[in-house]
């Protein structure tokens, strides 16, 4: 099903595919080159200008996505050129228009197209308003071409994108140290987790001349642990996009920026572009029977602590961030199961309901009330009656367990983080001494 | 922990008490700092420095920055700029500094009143210590005075270099006496210091998840177990449950509660112990609880908040306690100072402080200060040492807070005589019209600065209608439950108790319908519900995100894109199969129920209460006699979407909340009989053709919505159906002025564009400013509304009704005032405080906010509970205290005033303005404090005309001053 299907395809589909998946790119490029030439865009026109795009993509999509989904089209593959290549290598820039990019990039056309009216609103007057814009517009670039990427390297590109503007919007109010701080913490999750896609790059170029997705099966015929050590550094790339497994437990901390990017980042599409990447990868996972092991237990004890947690969040967005965290690991669950399809629907529904939810958020309280008078005051909690049946003492342990988020960031910071800081302490003998701290002049800036 | 409330304050603490007693009384006594803000479901607006309000003014913004580390006034740039726009004048500065105390400096040259009129008609160059040295040697402070001087100044200096003007200033200013350094106030601090190790990052993220799981009102799906205990009996259970791993930087926490589970100790006990092992010496306990509070003042004012009133919480009304908040406080910083030192008394070897400030800043100072001043070189070397050194602090002291200080007091006189002087001038010019004919309607408005522009444009509409101004509870205190609550509701002013309970049943063989409402309703919420929590969990959430996910697409696609057509939808919706039954206020005393009555909640009214709550409303605002065909009583409050402060814009003479069905309440006890006929032995004459009709209006989308109409005398039919056209263009109108400040709405918008823009507004999901709310409310009128009729407020003045003719003992306005003066003075300095630091006394920007258990918003995951009003209801506002024009004469109003302590605390701590309006002589005195009123005169204030409000606003977006708007006229806007 990876082969080339080129018939019947004219000029325009072409442009227009290409144009709608590299317009924000451009669109960013432009306002962020007259931006430092010190050119200062209105509100309306910035948020048009982003708008008109998203329109022009989502109806393109769409487009393209009848007609993919009209049975006996496959989908396209486009080569846009050569990066370059060595006597081992050959690093092209391929493009994947089928049945599984194609309803992402629709999806996030269509949200980008809701989030972009809903930011237009939600951030007149403030003084980040063009900034935000132009990392939305180099978001969905980014996200776009994780989706159409034909190969690990053009897909490690969006990628980073998605991981940059992610970052800077976290800490989108940057005279503020906690959010500052928190971006700060999400982009060492985000940098550990793409050494493992750059492993992944680097062995599959070694060791099967190439990461292209359509070349990827061959592997099947190679050497299962060569199989199983790609598939495995995919699933911990994925991880760390999805916070997932070892990376459990940084969406929380990415709900310090503004409502709509914590919707579009953290409730539907960033987090999902983890669970996407391993669909893409799908034959090579499939492959090793180990990494489907691994995906699945890894899925699932996410899944239980992001439910546990969930249970005792108090807050809007905590308690939405823990709710997406289940379903993600699910959905790893899922995909390690070979459930293509239930994953991919699974998917889609969840980006919708998230980003509704993440977009209702600040109207927690006035639907509350609408709900609560409603109900003429009877708001008693639901699904208790499996919950009594649990011994008290261990219910009381479960609730510790829940809003100590299942202990793994403890966990992590005395296994893993507190080692390192040690070891580093005892490679600073190798330099020289920082003089000794004085007590109350030098702190103070 | 209802002894540490009702402890009585001073007397003990002293050496002789107990360790308990000095406790409670040490947290009794940090308490009041905190901020007084209840669950924000219900917004009060209060004085922000409520716990400083026994002191004047200027004094009590000092001493809070000084607490609170915050702003007292707006920055100098920003007075910078407004006397750049001509909001301060010259005169304003020199004025303000008249009233200075004088302190002569150099004999025969210079005082002390001169040098701050010379230096802050010169203006300060702002002194950044960290780019001081930059601005010596590199950014042309030696090479070039000041370009911004007075000709005076730059005359005197024309001869001189700034080199030889900075070395004098150098050789010959004062060094300052370090600081003494001191013990840090908390570990935190002094770990921060001597560490450089933040306790707070390990001890804040347990104690928040914790205080937030306590006093959840429903977000999470499992509730705190055991927290009917308490805050620290739940949290010691739940910490005490092992296996558990703790962060780092708490370890051994689960042993501690462990040990505290075991031995039961209380909250009390716990906070002494650790009190004792952080080696705290009695006498500093208060400034440790204090610091400790301070901390996290969000999480800790709500805690005090509900403690002193549990019924404030919307649905858990839990055993609240600061001192179990305090205590588990303070035993999860022992853990941390532990870890960090090894044992918690550790901390008190560092101090903080100590270090001398940078003598280079002074001479920056005094450098900058002579510029001002025009003082050369060499008549700076030729003044004697004594003289120099008083010179330069007196420089010193005059520093940036006290130019701000006079600054602001200069910014509120120009804003006084930018009110006043047309005031006089309108009175003047025009005889108060006299109006024999019968109006064709009266409409009576909440006193609302908001509802200013819809009175105006009412009566620019059809002048034949008057218009009033009363609190928008109109008199009527009440417990009610309306036919879709789920529980009752008082509906007054938060200071008073309702005595009355009211409650909406449906009409006459409305029964089943209602039945057929109610459960309807019901389902509705189940599903809702059940659709909401089952998205979110484990098992239910993988089945409805795969199955119905996609399905909310559409949803949300029309919510975002066209929230209007949601609304519409929405609505058709509710109209094709919610049934809508008739209903009716039962509000008449049954004596038989209400003997039953608990809680002291009598059952409606009886016929007297009635007639004393209606004469109480007419009889000050001068309805006695001559009411119009139809009297029309709008209660108002506010819709919005994407708002968690959504209370804050509702009525606050409704105690936060919605005044439709005080103002239906009102109409009907007016439209009974009986009432009409006590209304008579009263004085107050209504015709038998006048009908009362009660309303509400919503001040966001701009919605009138008539009640019991069904009531009416079919003879008014033809008088309504006039009035509601006339309602329906004013609608449009006021919304229109309000679209003027909106940026987005655009110019070039007709008034029904501008309706539907409001409207819009209200339903937006993503719309953080449904309207302005009470920004820019500046003045508040008691008066005859014939008095104003006529000028454009801007919407940024109270309007109280109040008729002095009928009122020769000033009981009416001891009323008034008692009522208004609290009010709109709290609702005029939460804005003013959450203005001058937004940071600091108000929450911040809208745009991170996330609800937390219902009760409050905080920034990100993790942050505390933010207090006072977002930066999107108060970027427009423009920071002075309110000011009263009272239409009496200054004789009894002061009186009036000095018979109320809490009323006098408000004027002579100068919380308020206040100004006298005598209308026969068309004189205005403003008071200046010590019971000397002082005549406002003067005509440096132009009075523009226009013939309409529109053709005066049209195409403007800042602040407008008062105008005429007299159709007769022509334009000199």
């Amino acid at each position: 099903m990876w082969d080339c299907f080129e018939s019947g395809l004219n000029l325009p589909v072409k442009t227009f595919l290409l144009l709608a998946l590299a317009l924000p790119g451009v669109l960013f490029l432009v306002s962020g080159l007259l931006w430092f030439l010190g050119v200062r865009p209105s509100e309306r026109l910035v948020a048009r200008a982003s708008q008109a795009v998203y329109v022009f993509s989502a109806i393109t999509f769409t487009i393209e996505a009848i007609r993919i989904f009209t049975p006996g089209d496959l989908g396209l593959e486009m080569q846009l050129g050569d990066w370059f290549a060595t006597a081992h290598s050959h690093f092209g820039v391929p493009v994947l228009i089928d049945r599984l990019s194609v309803p992402i990039l629709w999806l996030t056309a269509l949200l980008m197209v809701l989030v972009s009216a809903f930011s237009m609103r939600y951030l007149h007057r403030d003084v980040g308003y063009v900034r935000f814009f132009n990392l939305l517009n180099l978001f969905s670039f980014g996200a776009f071409l994780v989706a159409a990427a034909g190969s690990i390297d053009v897909l490690m590109g969006g990628w980073e994108l998605v991981g940059i503007t992610s970052v800077l919007l976290i800490g989108f109010f940057q005279q503020r140290p906690e959010p500052v701080g928190n971006a700060l913490k999400v982009y060492g999750y985000y940098r550990i987790a793409d050494v493992f896609l750059i492993g992944a790059v680097l062995l599959g170029h070694v060791w099967f001349g190439g990461v292209e997705f359509a070349h990827l099966p061959a592997a099947e015929g190679g050497a299962s642990t060569r199989v199983t050590v790609v598939a495995l550094l995919m699933i911990f790339a994925a991880c760390g996009k999805s916070s997932v497994g070892p990376f459990l437990g940084w969406l929380p901390r990415a709900m310090e920026g503004p409502t709509p990017s914590s919707a579009i980042f953290y409730g539907s599409i960033s987090v999902h572009l983890g669970a996407f990447l391993l669909l893409r990868a799908e034959p090579v996972i499939l492959a090793s029977p180990v990494a489907q092991a691994v995906l699945v237990v890894v899925g699932l004890g996410s899944a239980v602590i992001g439910t546990l947690t969930h249970r005792s969040s108090t807050d809007a967005k905590t308690l939405l961030a823990h709710a997406t965290q289940t379903q993600l690991g699910l959905i790893f669950v899922e995909i390690g199961l070979g459930w293509t399809g239930i994953a991919m629907w699974h998917m889609g529904g969840h980006a919708v309901i998230r980003t509704a939810q993440f977009l209702r958020a600040p109207s927690m309280l006035h639907e509350h009330h609408h709900v609560y008078r409603a109900s003429g005051g009877d708001m008693k909690p639901t699904g208790s009656h499996l919950e009594a049946m649990i011994p008290r003492n261990i219910q009381v342990w479960l609730y510790r367990l829940a809003i100590g988020s299942g202990f793994y960031e403890a966990a992590l910071e005395r296994l893993l983080i507190q080692p390192v800081c040690r070891v580093a302490g005892w490679l600073s003998v190798l330099e020289p001494a920082p003089g000794p701290r004085k007590a109350s002049t030098d702190s103070k800036h | 922990m209802g002894e540490m409330v009702m402890h009585e304050h001073g007397g003990s603490g002293g050496k002789g008490s107990s360790d308990a007693e000095t406790f409670r009384h040490a947290l009794h006594h940090v308490a009041h700092f905190l901020p007084a803000q209840g669950p924000i479901g219900v917004f009060i607006h209060h004085n922000t420095l409520h716990a400083f309000q026994d002191r004047p003014f200027e004094q009590a913004v000092v001493e809070a920055g000084k607490i609170f580390g915050n702003e007292p006034y707006l920055t100098e740039a920003a007075y910078a700029d407004a006397r750049r726009q001509g909001r301060i004048l010259d005169e304003d500065i020199e004025a303000v500094v008249r009233l200075e105390e004088d302190a002569v400096l150099i004999q025969g040259r210079i005082g002390r009143r001169e040098l701050r009129r010379r230096v802050l008609l010169a203006g300060s160059r702002q002194v950044p210590l960290p780019t001081l040295r930059w601005h010596l040697e590199e950014g042309g402070w030696l090479t070039q005075f000041r370009t911004d001087l007075p000709t005076k100044a730059r005359e005197a200096l024309r001869q001189d270099t700034p080199r030889a003007l900075w070395e004098v200033c150098l050789a010959r200013t004062p060094k300052a006496a370090a600081d003494s350094a001191r013990i840090a106030r908390r570990p935190a601090e002094a770990l921060k210091e001597g560490r450089g190790i933040d306790t707070d990052a390990v001890v804040h993220p347990v104690l928040i998840r914790l205080a937030g799981a306590f006093l959840d009102q429903g977000v999470a799906y499992w509730p705190m177990p055991d927290r009917e205990d308490g805050l620290f009996r739940g949290a010691v259970r739940v910490l005490a449950r092992k296996p558990a791993l703790s962060p780092q930087g708490l370890a051994g926490m689960q042993g501690e509660f462990e040990r505290l589970e075991r031995l039961g100790t209380t909250a009390e006990e716990a906070a002494l112990e650790c009190l004792a092992e952080l080696r705290v010496p009695k006498e500093d306990w208060e400034s440790l609880l204090q610091a400790e509070l301070q901390a996290l003042p969000g999480w800790a004012g709500i805690i005090h908040e509900l403690e002193k009133n549990p019924l404030l919480a919307p649905h858990e009304k839990l055993p609240f306690s600061l001192t179990d908040f305090v205590a588990l406080r303070l035993v999860l910083t022992v853990l941390a100072v532990r870890n960090a030192l090894g044992n918690a008394s550790g901390w008190r070897e560092w101090t903080v402080g100590g270090a001398a400030p940078d003598p280079l800043e002074r001479v920056a100072v005094v450098f900058d200060g002579f510029q001002a001043l025009g003082i050369s070189s060499a008549d700076a070397k030729a003044l004697g040492g004594a003289e120099f050194v008083r010179l330069a602090e007196e420089l010193i002291r005059f520093d940036e807070w006290e130019r701000r200080r006079l600054l602001h007091l200069a910014y509120e006189r120009r804003h006084e005589r930018m009110i006043l002087l047309p005031l006089t001038r309108h009175l003047r010019k025009r005889a108060v019209p006299s109006q024999k004919a019968r109006p064709v309607a009266q409409m009576i408005f909440c006193i609302d600065d908001r509802e200013e522009s819809i009175r105006r444009a009412i009566e620019e509409t059809d002048p034949r209608i008057q218009t009033f101004g009363a609190a928008g509870f109109f008199g009527c205190a009440i417990d009610y439950i309306g036919i879709d609550d789920a529980n009752s509701v008082s509906l007054c002013p938060i200071v008073v108790k309702p005595g009355h309970s009211v409650v909406e049943r449906p009409a006459k063989g409305e029964a089943e319908s209602h039945q057929k409402r109610r459960a309807l309703r019901r389902l509705w919420s189940q599903v809702i519900r059940s659709a909401n929590v089952s998205s979110q969990t484990l098992i239910r959430g993988f089945i409805s995100t795969v199955l119905l996910g996609l399905l909310s697409l559409f949803p949300l696609v029309m919510r975002v894109l066209s929230p209007l057509a949601y609304g519409k939808a929405v609505r058709w919706l509710n109209d094709r199969f919610l049934p809508d039954p008739r209903t009716e206020l039962q509000f008449m005393r049954n004596d038989a129920e209400s003997r039953q009555a608990t809680e002291g909640l009598m059952a409606g009214f009886a016929i007297q209460e009635m007639v004393d709550r209606v004469a109480g409303l007419l009889g000050p605002a001068g309805l006695r006699a001559g009411h119009a065909r139809i009297v029309m009583v709008l209660g108002h409050g506010s819709t919005s979407i994407n708002n968690p402060h959504e209370s804050a814009y509702d009525c606050g003479a409704c105690g936060g909340r919605r005044g439709g069905p005080n103002a239906r309440l009102f109409a009907s006890k007016a439209n009974h009989p009986a009432v009409r006929v006590g209304l008579r032995a009263k004085g107050i004459e209504i015709p038998d053709d006048t009908w009362f009709i009660g309303g509400y209006h919503d001040t966001c989308s701009d919605q009138i919505e008539l009640f019991d109409l069904e009531q009416l005398p079919s003879t008014h039919a033809r008088d309504l159906a006039e009035l509601r056209k006339t309602l329906d263009r004013v609608r449009a109108l006021s919304a229109h002025e309000r679209t003027r400040r909106f940026e987005l709405a655009g110019t070039g918008m007709d008034p029904e564009t501008a309706l539907r823009h409001v409207m819009q507004r209200a339903e937006h999901l993503g719309e953080p400013r449904p309207e302005y709310g009470h920004s820019t409310n500046a003045v508040a009128f008691v008066g005859r509304r014939e008095t104003t009729r006529g000028l454009f407020f801007d919407r940024r003045a109270f309007l109280i009704s109040y008729d002095r003719s009928g009122d020769p003992e000033t009981k009416s306005l001891a009323g008034i005032l008692g009522a208004v003066i609290p009010v709109c003075g709290g609702i005029n300095l939460e804005y003013y405080f959450s203005r001058v630091d937004n940071e600091g006394y108000g929450c911040g920007t809208k745009l991170p906010h996330n609800i937390t258990g219902l009760i409050g918003v905080m920034n990100g995951m993790q942050g505390d509970l933010r207090t006072g009003l977002t930066w999107q209801m108060v970027e427009i506002h423009e920071p002075v205290r309110i000011l009263f024009v009272v239409e009496n004469s200054p004789e009894n109003v002061l009186k009036t005033i000095r018979a109320n302590p809490l009323l006098n605390e408000f004027l002579e701590n100068r919380w308020i303005r206040l100004a006298t309006l005598d209308t026969a002589t068309a004189e205005v005195r403003m008071y200046r404090g010590g019971g000397v009123f002082e005549p406002v005169e003067g005509d440096e204030v132009p009075v523009p005309t226009a013939r309409t409000s529109v053709a005066y606003y049209l195409g403007k977006l800042d602040h407008l001053p008062v105008a005429e708007i007299d159709p007769g006229t022509g334009v000199t806007a």
